[in-house]
Order: C-alpha cells, then sequence, then structure tokens
C-alpha cells in the first residue's frame, strides 16, 4: 500500500487543538485494531490462496471489506490523534484510498505481463520472456505509424481549441436564443462514440447515399470516398472525434470567458483599443490558463481515442488513420496476444504520463508569465 | 394465425409419435401427397402428416415477401416447434433453474430470434435464461479472456466449429447425452457436418444449427443476351470473374441505374472473418484434389500462404485494385458492407458469401435484388498449385474448391451444469429446442443468419410451399448442396487460436492493398512470418497434432 | 475572426458606416450560429429519423420524414416499443429495458460517488497543504489525473483478473466502482477549481464562529459550489453513460449495458439501420434531457468565479 504514511501530512496554518491523551491513544488503537485486522485477513487469504493452510474465503471479496475497514480506521484515527489537522486530511483520503485499492493491482500485474509472453490460446500460459516484448515494439513499424499519428490528431487540438475559442466568443457575446444555442452546441458530447461510428461514419459518409456524399458531389466531388485516400481518412476520423469534443472545449472556453473580471473587459474599452487588439491583449492572455487547461484535457481524451476508428475504418487504409489504443485494441483483443499488447499499451502509457507532465510544467510556466487567474491553471 | 387451427397443430404435435408408430402415419401421406416430401435431394420419405403440417405452418409465418420476421414470429415458431421439449420434458420440470446463454447478437439476430424462440420453452418448462449479447467483433477475444481467466460464465453458447480447438480441446464443455441426440435427429445433418465436425476425442459435444460453406452469388441481369457484361452465362472461373469485373466498369447496372461494378472483394478486415474472402479466390488455386491440407503443411506447420497459389490470389486482388474497378472506399469495406450494403442493395454484381444471402435476398427488408440473384458453387481454377512437387498443374477441367467457411455455428453447453443433473437437463434441453429439426428448417428459409444444414433442408417443395419461387430455390439450395458434398472442398482446421491467424492476416491483406507493402508476395511473406509466430507461441507439436486431426489424416 | 466580432457587439454605435458594420457583424455572428447549430443538429436528426426508415429510406438516403418517406414503425418494433407491440409480451423489450436500468444505475452509481468522493478530495486540495511522503498537492492532483491517462486496454486484463477474484464480476457494484474509478479524475480536477474560486475569507469567517473545517464545508462552500458539483456530475454522467470498454469486457448476463447493446448491432449480416438508430436515440434521449434541464448550470457551474 503505497500511501500507508498519510499520517505525516502537515497541515500549513492555524491553531491545531491538542487533543487530550486519551482520545490520541483511542485513535491509535484504532489505527492499530483496523490495520492488525486487514493485515491478517491478507495474510490468511494469501496463505490459503498458495495452499498452504486448508481453509479460507472463496474470493477475495473479504479482504476488499478489509481494506475498507482498515482505510476508514486511519480516516478516523488519524483525526483522533491529530485533531484539526487530522480532519483536514479526511478531505482527501477517502479518494486517495478508492484509487489505490483499485489501481494498485492492475498496475503491478499490468507491469508484470508486459514482460511475458501471453497467448490466450497457448496451453503453456503465461511465459516470462524478459525484454522481448520491447524488442518486437521497437521492430513493429506499424506500432511506430499508429504513434505518428498520433501526433497528427495531437496537433489538430489546436484547431478544434480555435474553433471552440470562437464559438465560445460568441456564445459569450450579446445574441438571442443564447440558451438555445447553448444547448445545441452541447448535444454531440451526448452521442456515445459506437453510434456516432455507425450513424455519422457508416451512414451519413455513406459513398453512394450518405448526405454528406450527395452534398460532396453536388459540390463538383465526382466519386466521394471519404475514406480511401490516407489524408482525407484521416480528416474525416478527425472530424467525427472533433464533433464529439468540440463541446466539452466550448463548455470549458465558455466558462472561462464568463469568469474573467468585468472591469478588466471594460477598462480596455475605454483604452480605445481595436477589437483584435482587445482580444489579443486582454483577452487571450487572460484566458490563458484557462485554454491550457482545456488543451490538456483535450489531448488526454485525443490520446484515448479508439472507437471510432475500431468501428470505422480498423486503423485502415493501410494504418493511416491507426490510433495506438486501435492499433493495441487490435492485437490485445483480435489476437488475443496479451502479452505483446500489454507491453505496447505501458510503454504507450509511460510515454503520454511523461508528455502530459511536460505539458503540465509548460502549462503552468506560460499561465505564471501572464500571471493571470493561476488558480484555474493549476494542473 | 387462427386460435383453433393453432390448438388443432399443437394437438397434432403432441401426437407425433403415436402417428408416426401407427399404420395411420403412412397412411395419411398416401392421402394427402401434396405436403409429402418427394424432392430429389431429400431423403424424407413418409413423414407424418403432423409433423409435416407443422414444417408447412411454419414457413408461413410470416410468409414469404411479407419482410423481415419480427419477436412475435419467433415466438411463435417456438411455440409451435416445442413438441420435442412437450416430449422430454414435464411442463414445469425445470422451475427454479436459471441458465445464461452467451451468444451474438448479429444485425438483430441469433439471440434476439433465440429469445423468441426460448421464451415459450421457459413458459412450459419453468427455467429462466440469462442472457449475453455479444458484437460478433467482441466474441472471439471474450470467449478467449474467458477461457483463460477462468471467468466462464455461461451455461450455453452459440459457437462456431473452429472455436472446439479452444474450448472441447481444453475440456470446457459438457458431453451430449443420448436423449438429446435422438431428439434432434442427428443422422440428418449433411456429411461434412457429421463428426469429426462437433467431435472432440470421439465425444460429441455439439448441436449443429446452422452449415456454413461459401458460394458464389451473382446478378442474372448481368449476363446474358445483350448484358453488359456481354457474357451469355455467369462466369465459372476466377479469371472469368475478373475480366468481366473489369468489363463492366463504366456501364451502368441495369436494376438500379448507378453504376455497374464485377466481383466485390471486402478489402477490408473484420475480426478475422475478411480473411475468409482471400480463401475463396486462393483454394481454387491452392486446394489441391490430392491434398487435404492447403493452409499449412501439416508435417510442420509451416504456412503455406505465401505460396504461389495464395500469392497468385493476392495479385488478382491487388491488379483489381490497380484497375480501380471497385466502388469507391472499397478499401474501407468490409465483409457485411460488401454483402448486405452492397450487394444486396444492388451495387456490384458478384459475391462469395454465405448461403443467409440467398435466403436474405428474398426475404430480407433490405434487399432489392430478390428476382435478380443466382447461385453457384465458388468459382474455379484452370490451374491449380500442388503444394507437393511445388509446380502448378492444368487438369482436364477446372479445379474447384468450394470454401467451407467456419462450418456452422452450434450450441455448446458448458461443464458448469455438469455437475447438477436437473440444470444439465435443462442446458440440453434448450439447446435442443434451438437445434430441433423443424425449427431448423425456418431458421433455413427466413433471415435468420442460418442456412441449410440438414439433408431434410433440401426439400424443394418444402420452400416452394412456402412462396419461395422454384427455379429460385431449386438454384440456391443446389449451390449449397453441390459446395457441402464437394469432393474437394477446403475444410477449415479446427485449431486453436485460429482466429488469430485471420486476424493478423486480415490486416497485413488490408496494408498490402493499401501499398504499404511493395508486392503481393512480400504482403504474403509478412502474414507467414506472423503466423509461425503465433503457432510457436500458442505451441507447435500441438497444433501439428491437431491439424492433422481436423483435417482426419 | 470571430473573437474580433464578438467583441464588438459590445462597442458603442453612433455613425451609418458604423452601423452597416454592426450589421454585417451581426449577420456573420448568426450565420455561424445556425451553421454550427446546423452541424451539431443535423446527425442527431439523422439518428431519429433514421429510426424511422425502411431499408429502401436508408439506402437512398431519404431525408424528410412524411415529406420522402413514410414513416415506419419497424425500428421501434426491433425495441418492442412500437404500438402494435408495447403491449404485448416482447422478449426484445425485455431486454431492452434491462440494459436501459442497468445503464442507468451504473451511471447514476458511478457519477454520484465519484461526486461524493471528488468534491471531498477537490476541496481538500484546493484549501490544505498536504505532504504525503515526498507528495505535495501538485503530485497528488497528478496522481489523480494519471488515472484518467490510462488507456481502457492496459487495464483490461488485470482487471478481470482481480474482478474475478473479488467476485464483482457482472455486478453492479463492480461496474459502479469501475465508473467511479474512470471518471473520478476528471470531476477532482473540476472540483478543485471550484473551490479555488470561492473567496478564502467566507470559510476563515466561519471558522472563527466556531464551525468546524467539515461543519464550514458542509454548510458555507457546499451550497455555493453546488452548480460546479452539477457541471461534474453531468460530464461524469456522459462520460459513464457511454462507456463501452468496460461494459463489454466485465459484464456477462446480469448487468450488460445500453453501449454494449448498440454496439451488438453489427454483425456479420451488417446492420439493422433503423434498429441501431432506434437504440442511438434512446440512448441519448436521457443525457439530451438531463441536458435541457440542467444546462445553465454546466457553464455558471464551471464559471462560479464570475458570480462572486
Amino acid at each position: 500500500m503505497t500511501s500507508s504514511t498519510p499520517a505525516n501530512a502537515p497541515l500549513a496554518f492555524d491553531r491545531p487543538v491538542a487533543n487530550a491523551t486519551s482520545q490520541k491513544m483511542a485513535g491509535k488503537l484504532m489505527i492499530a485494531a483496523g490495520s492488525i485486522i486487514f493485515v491478517a485477513t491478507l495474510a490468511f487469504q494469501i496463505l490459503y490462496a498458495s495452499g498452504v493452510i486448508e481453509s479460507g474465503f472463496d474470493t477475495w471479496l473479504p479482504v476488499l471489506y478489509a481494506y475498507a475497514l482498515w482505510a476508514a480506521s486511519i480516516i478516523f484515527g488519524q483525526v483522533l490523534v491529530r485533531g484539526e489537522r487530522g480532519s483536514r486530511a479526511t478531505f482527501v483520503l477517502p479518494a486517495v484510498f478508492f484509487t489505490v485499492a483499485l489501481v494498485v493491482f492492475p498496475t503491478i500485474f499490468g507491469f508484470y505481463i508486459a514482460f511475458t509472453s501471453w497467448n490466450l490460446s497457448s496451453d503453456a500460459g503465461r511465459v516470462f520472456n524478459g525484454w522481448d516484448n520491447l524488442r518486437a515494439l521497437w521492430n513493429d513499424p506499424f506500432f511506430w505509424n499508429a504513434l505518428g499519428n498520433m501526433l497528427y490528431y495531437g496537433l489538430m487540438v489546436l484547431v478544434e481549441y480555435a474553433v471552440a475559442f470562437g464559438l465560445a466568443m460568441i456564445l459569450n457575446s450579446e445574441i438571442r436564443a443564447r440558451r438555445f444555442f447553448r444547448i445545441v452546441f452541447l448535444l454531440p458530447f451526448m452521442l456515445s462514440p459506437v453510434a456516432v461510428s455507425w450513424m455519422v461514419g457508416k451512414s451519413i459518409m455513406e459513398n453512394r447515399f450518405g448526405p454528406m456524399a450527395r452534398l460532396a458531389r453536388l459540390l463538383g466531388w465526382e466519386r466521394p470516398a471519404f475514406f480511401s485516400d490516407p489524408w482525407i481518412a484521416r480528416l474525416s476520423i478527425e472530424v467525427m472525434d472533433a464533433w464529439v469534443f468540440i463541446p466539452l472545449m466550448i463548455i470549458l472556453l465558455l466558462a472561462g470567458l464568463q469568469a474573467l473580471p468585468k472591469e478588466v473587459l471594460e477598462a480596455s474599452k475605454v483604452d480605445g483599443a481595436t477589437p483584435w487588439q482587445a482580444f489579443w491583449r486582454i483577452i487571450f492572455p487572460l484566458m490563458l490558463p484557462v485554454s491550457i487547461t482545456t488543451i490538456i484535457i483535450r489531448i488526454i481524451f485525443k490520446l484515448k481515442l479508439a472507437d471510432i476508428v475500431i468501428n470505422v475504418t480498423a486503423g485502415g487504409p493501410g494504418g493511416a488513420t491507426d490510433t495506438v489504443s486501435s492499433f493495441i485494441y487490435r492485437e490485445y483483443r483480435d489476437r488475443s496476444n496479451v502479452g505483446y499488447g500489454t507491453a505496447l499499451a505501458e510503454f504507450y502509457l509511460i510515454a503520454i504520463i511523461i508528455f502530459i507532465t511536460v505539458l503540465l510544467i509548460a502549462g503552468r510556466r506560460l499561465a505564471r508569465r501572464y500571471g493571470a487567474l493561476p488558480a484555474v491553471a493549476e494542473s | 394465425m387462427k386460435l383453433e387451427l393453432y390448438n388443432r397443430l399443437m394437438q397434432m404435435q403432441a401426437s407425433r409419435r403415436a402417428l408416426l408408430k401407427g399404420a395411420a402415419g403412412a397412411g395419411a401421406v398416401a392421402a394427402f401427397g401434396s405436403a409429402g416430401a418427394l424432392g430429389p435431394l431429400s431423403p424424407l420419405t413418409g413423414k407424418a402428416l403432423a409433423q409435416d403440417n407443422l414444417r408447412a405452418e411454419i414457413l408461413k409465418i410470416p410468409g414469404v415477401g411479407k419482410g423481415s420476421p419480427t419477436d412475435a414470429d419467433w415466438q411463435k415458431v417456438g411455440e409451435l416447434c416445442l413438441g420435442g421439449t412437450k416430449e422430454t420434458v414435464k411442463e414445469g420440470e425445470f422451475a427454479g433453474v436459471e441458465l445464461t446463454f452467451m451468444g451474438l447478437n448479429n444485425q438483430n439476430l441469433h439471440n434476439l430470434l433465440f429469445r423468441g424462440f426460448l421464451k415459450p420453452w421457459e413458459t412450459y418448462t419453468g427455467a429462466k435464461i440469462n442472457w449475453i449479447d455479444l458484437a460478433q467483433a467482441d466474441y472471439n477475444p471474450r470467449l478467449q479472456q474467458s477461457i483463460a481467466t477462468g471467468t466462464v460464465d455461461f451455461d450455453i453458447i452459440e459457437m462456431g466449429a473452429p472455436f472446439e480447438g479452444d474450448t472441447a480441446g481444453k475440456g470446457l464443455l459438457d458431453e451430449m447425452p443420448d436423449w438429446v441426440k435422438t431428439l434432434i435427429d442427428m443422422d440428418d445433418y449433411v456429411n461434412y457436418l457429421k463428426p469429426p465436425v462437433g467431435t472432440w476425442d470421439g465425444k460429441t459435444y455439439r448441436i449443429t444449427i446452422d452449415g456454413d460453406c461459401h458460394t458464389f452469388a451473382y446478378r442474372t441481369d448481368y449476363f446474358g443476351e445483350g448484358s453488359i457484361s456481354g457474357m451469355t452465362d455467369a462466369p465459372t472461373t476466377w479469371d472469368e470473374v475478373d475480366e468481366v469485373t473489369k468489363k463492366v466498369k463504366g456501364q451502368s447496372d441495369p436494376l438500379t441505374g448507378l453504376d455497374a461494378y464485377g466481383f466485390l472483394d471486402p478489402l477490408k478486415g473484420w475480426g478475422g472473418f475478411g480473411f475468409y474472402f482471400l480463401e475463396d479466390r486462393a483454394t481454387a488455386y491452392a486446394k489441391h484434389p490430392d491434398d487435404p491440407a492447403w493452409l499449412f503443411d501439416p508435417d510442420t506447420m509451416k504456412p503455406r500462404v505465401n505460396n504461389p497459389a495464395f500469392v497468385r490470389a493476392i495479385q488478382d486482388v491487388m491488379d483489381l485494385i490497380a484497375a480501380d474497378v471497385y466502388p469507391p472506399d472499397q478499401i474501407n469495406a468490409d465483409p457485411g458492407t460488401t454483402a448486405f450494403q452492397q450487394f444486396l442493395a444492388g451495387t456490384g454484381s458478384m459475391i462469395c458469401w454465405w448461403g443467409d444471402v440467398g435466403s436474405n435476398a428474398r426475404t430480407s427488408d433490405s434487399s432489392v435484388i430478390g428476382d435478380v440473384v443466382g447461385f453457384s458453387i465458388n468459382p474455379g481454377s484452370k490451374q491449380v498449385y500442388n503444394a507437393k512437387t511445388s509446380e502448378w498443374e492444368t487438369p482436364a477441367t477446372p479445379n474447384f474448391a468450394p470454401n467451407m467457411a467456419y462450418l456452422g455455428w452450434g450450441i455448446y453447453v458448458t461443464n458448469r451444469v455438469s455437475g447438477d443433473e436437473k440444470k444439465r437437463k435443462a442446458a440440453w434441453s434448450a439447446a435442443a429446442h434451438l437445434g430441433g429439426k423443424d425449427l431448423s428448417l425456418w431458421c433455413a428459409a427466413y433471415p435468420s443468419g442460418f442456412q441449410p444444414y440438414r439433408n431434410s433442408h433440401f426439400n424443394i417443395e418444402e420452400w416452394v410451399e412456402a412462396g419461395y419461387d422454384s427455379d429460385f430455390i431449386s438454384d440456391y439450395l443446389g449451390s449449397e448442396s453441390e459446395s457441402y458434398n464437394h469432393p474437394n472442398a477446403a475444410i477449415e482446421p479446427r485449431i486453436p487460436g485460429i482466429f488469430q491467424y485471420y486476424s493478423i492476416a486480415e490486416d497485413e491483406l488490408a496494408k498490402g492493398f493499401a501499398g504499404q507493402y511493395k508486392s503481393a508476395q512480400e504482403t504474403a511473406d509478412a502474414i507467414a512470418a506472423a503466423w509461425e509466430k503465433i503457432t510457436d507461441e500458442i505451441g507447435r507439436e500441438n497444433q501439428i497434432k491437431l491439424y492433422k486431426a481436423s483435417l482426419g489424416m | 475572426m470571430t473573437s474580433y466580432t464578438s467583441t464588438l457587439d459590445s462597442t458603442p454605435v453612433h455613425h451609418g458606416s458604423r452601423r452597416a458594420a454592426f450589421m454585417a457583424t451581426r449577420v456573420l455572428i448568426y450565420g455561424v450560429l445556425i451553421f454550427w447549430a446546423f452541424i451539431c443538429l443535423f446527425p442527431i436528426y439523422w439518428t431519429f429519423t433514421t429510426a424511422l426508415k425502411e431499408a429502401p429510406d436508408v439506402m437512398q438516403g431519404h431525408l424528410v420524414p412524411l415529406v420522402d418517406f413514410t414513416p415506419s414503425w419497424k425500428g421501434l418494433r426491433s425495441l418492442g416499443l412500437s404500438p402494435d407491440t408495447i403491449f404485448e409480451t416482447s422478449t426484445v423489450r425485455e431486454e431492452f429495458l434491462k440494459r436501459f436500468t442497468n445503464s442507468l444505475w451504473a451511471s447514476l452509481g458511478g457519477s454520484f460517488l465519484a461526486l461524493a468522493l471528488g468534491s471531498l478530495a477537490g476541496y481538500g486540495l484546493a484549501r490544505f497543504p498536504y505532504r504525503f511522503g515526498p507528495m505535495k498537492n501538485d503530485d497528488i492532483g497528478f496522481f489523480f489525473i494519471s488515472q484518467l491517462i490510462l488507456p481502457p486496454v492496459v487495464l483490461a486484463m488485470p482487471f478481470l483478473v482481480l474482478y474475478k477474484e473479488l467476485a464483482l464480476l457482472d455486478s453492479l457494484p463492480g461496474l459502479i466502482l469501475v465508473y467511479t474509478l474512470m471518471v473520478l479524475p476528471i470531476v477532482i480536477w473540476i472540483m478543485r477549481d471550484q473551490f479555488h474560486t470561492i473567496p478564502v475569507e467566507l470559510e476563515e469567517a466561519a471558522f472563527v464562529d466556531g464551525l468546524s473545517i467539515w461543519g464550514t464545508f458542509l454548510r458555507i462552500v457546499l451550497p455555493i459550489a453546488l452548480p460546479g458539483m452539477v457541471a461534474a456530475f453531468i460530464l461524469a454522467l456522459v462520460l459513464s453513460w457511454n462507456e463501452y470498454f468496460f461494459a463489454a469486457l466485465l459484464t456477462g448476463a446480469n448487468v450488460q449495458t445500453l453501449p454494449v447493446m448498440v454496439a451488438s448491432q453489427t454483425g456479420s449480416q451488417g446492420i439493422s439501420w433503423w434498429s441501431m438508430a432506434a437504440l442511438s436515440a434512446a440512448a441519448i434521449l436521457p443525457l439530451i434531457i438531463v441536458g435541457i434541464l440542467l444546462e445553465r448550470y454546466i457553464v455558471q457551474g464551471l464559471s462560479t468565479g464570475a458570480v462572486k
């Protein structure tokens, strides 16, 4: 359990009320009791599972209950021990315990699988194979192709951002039927990617009778085909994904725009700046923190793009629209090649964690330089 | 249906046995010859009136040309076909039993039909069935994951024979009790579906509900005097198919008036199933009559997919792509698209597909080509490659090798019920209901996702009685029957992980078709290399053993 | 471009030429608005109308019901919801309603749990400096966000094994837990920003008045942050309502959800457009209603800072 030392958390300001010694004792006892029960249950079940002892629980569910009890004992216990300061820790601890409980095993097990050869049809099951998977990854041109595509999809976020920003500005201005437009602009976000793949990708963009194809013919494209040419296919996928997620960006940016202090905007007008100047000198810098948050959230979702690609093109033509997720998905699910698939996924995970970290730090620097509304931008 | 008629049918159904035993049965057939089974293909002689009436009756639900059947129709058919269940199970016998059924939801068929069919069964027996519906693309992974992690959570499963290696081979299935074998009349199966298919180590596991092979469907209005192809008859070899495909380019379709197209190759894969369509072309070149093996060398599991025969098939497709004779966006067309969105909708004139495209052409809502579709076995080739001598041979007549793709769906019972006799009987009873002889006729005749698989399905009169056009149905059933009984049929190997091989193959093919590899040979080599890797991962020795067994070697 | 025009709106207008320019920008703005509304609505319109089409209507790409095609109940019949089937026993309707209920409970459960955990964590991270070992607030925040980054395929196999051992496979609590995990990062992210924008003086005053930290949080802070919570809740709801991967992986007969049903419409027999469309429409309808009812909270909630 990685976060077993929450009791260290020092709290910054204000008079920590010194608790009575008896209360401290009770708290310590509580934590100790919770820990003992949890460790005992865990040990008991491990012994049973490994065949050392005869009786035990059918499933590991009791261990989960013991874990919950232990978490509760720590949360309440440290309040008793540390009083006011302990109370503050109770805010963040439940989420920490929850997340740790659900991800600690999958993470460790996932990394283990990444170093095995595990084909689900194989009688041998999992076989440790060291760095073989990573070597295979290094030599897999189609994985790198998919990673290259991610670069393109990632860059398209900037275009989506520009569109979303523009629309948010309009929604923020004096317009009629504003509420109607806001609701309408939000709707695409609510359609599931699977439904989008079929209703848009395979119906509206169908090359014979789909409305898009008919429009294209009307505009002089004689044999419209949205998924044959690599670049057009990539663009088609991007358009569908953007259609779903631009609403989310509009909401976040609109919220940011509405939070801008009115006085500053008034001041800019008095200044006599043209609207164009006012935008670049005042609104854009003030919006930078929100923009960075928006872009990062969007990039995170973009990095997981898979459903639409899987359903509409299966990565084709020839891998042109493949995303890393859809590539892994085929390796993992269609070919039951769990070892290699997981290795790819873990590699990708580490790559994007590094990427996002860099992005966050850069974003924070950028926001700090403009010194505006730092609250919203902090990671 | 009128109530009194229905009730009478139910009584007749219940007394079917009595009728069969007594002389009354034979007399009845003599008296009402119209319902008799006299077709040349049919082994049925002297069936009881009641059953014939039942068969005729269910074929009228909802009636050919009345659009796709609905849930209400499925329930009606299920109700009418409960006879076998009533013979073997007492009313309410399975009260309190809950079973889980895993199957597909395929274009709202499969599981949706099963639910309708089994609803009256549930009412009668008192059992309850819970359903796991899967998208077909999720089917293989879900099954493999359940097996590998020990999370098999279904008692009855709809499964294709190719997965028998993964399930029966690992001892996950329950052996079929003898009473079920009698009930479903397994002797009625067409030959290629009889054991070893459905069995493993001599034990029977499968209730067949579908027979699968690819046949060649074509538009009759593209051929004949003055047709746009200029050919009098539909092509019978791949050379001719490709020639027509190039020829009709730029002309307009006689039915829809839109652009005319020739053969439709699905150029995008789909959960492994896409590879079957390359096989359709390749078997003609690769399946030598003297050699049962055609995908791998049986002694070494060395892939044959990069031998000259397969490379030629890939090259054929690449030539057509280069000639730009496919519909736009064909590179993004998966198998389902080519058959159901294109062929049935009037785009393209030739296709290889499972038999259900035939029944769909007439009874599906999506079809516009019901009156202009013809069938034959898959095209052949003037030359055939002999893998043993590594040489092309030119036989006196073209080489035909129908592709027995997928071997059909079956219903299996898992060993989760083995310990509980009541549950076990319930599971098998439900499975047998779905695999019943009469019910299967209905499935073969209507959009169900299943095609004929019993000798008794090839009784043309029954189909005509149901409203099918005689010429159409003779043509359709003839192509099926000829493929099933073909001496040089290419039988699919039932080895573990077979869909892994297909999946990587269709992926590499898609890359090849998109020009990511330099040549057909290079594409084929990439597939072969990937296959070797899979064989090593799964275990070569074992694969060799199972491959040989599945070929009957 | 659009930003230019939108700020121009509020500039005072005096002269005729200015007036013309003003009119031009108005036209442009409403042009853009209507164009984008069309882009947003057309696919949804297409989905709803396709649910009323027969195959030939789909194949010919007909657009307007009653005008160029006759609506049919086919799509709704495939769900057992058409007028002629709605009072009959229908296996398809039973199945649909079961899926629908599962989706409802799983997404509501996951969203509420995530909202509860996320609001607490968001408040803690916004107000108090923590130090768990080497980890400070930013690192804890990043720890949560990193859970959002995880591509679901990484977790597939491990989760299957974990859930099997915990006997959580194919159970509603299991699905709720995984949805909570999935949307928790975004909830924490939003809620922390929320609490940042609430002036700290309010709490200090309450604190001086003798309220405990928890009392302050529950009685003073939470009511102010309510719109933000609604916003976070809606995002969580949408994401978990449409979740497909884990629903397909971790469920069996009991708790399969609507997106799994939508996806399983496809297969080697192509697709029944009308039923796919009817299902998609049925799946989006509850969210549209939620959107219409709660839309104003979303933006207002995300920008509480403006109303201080």
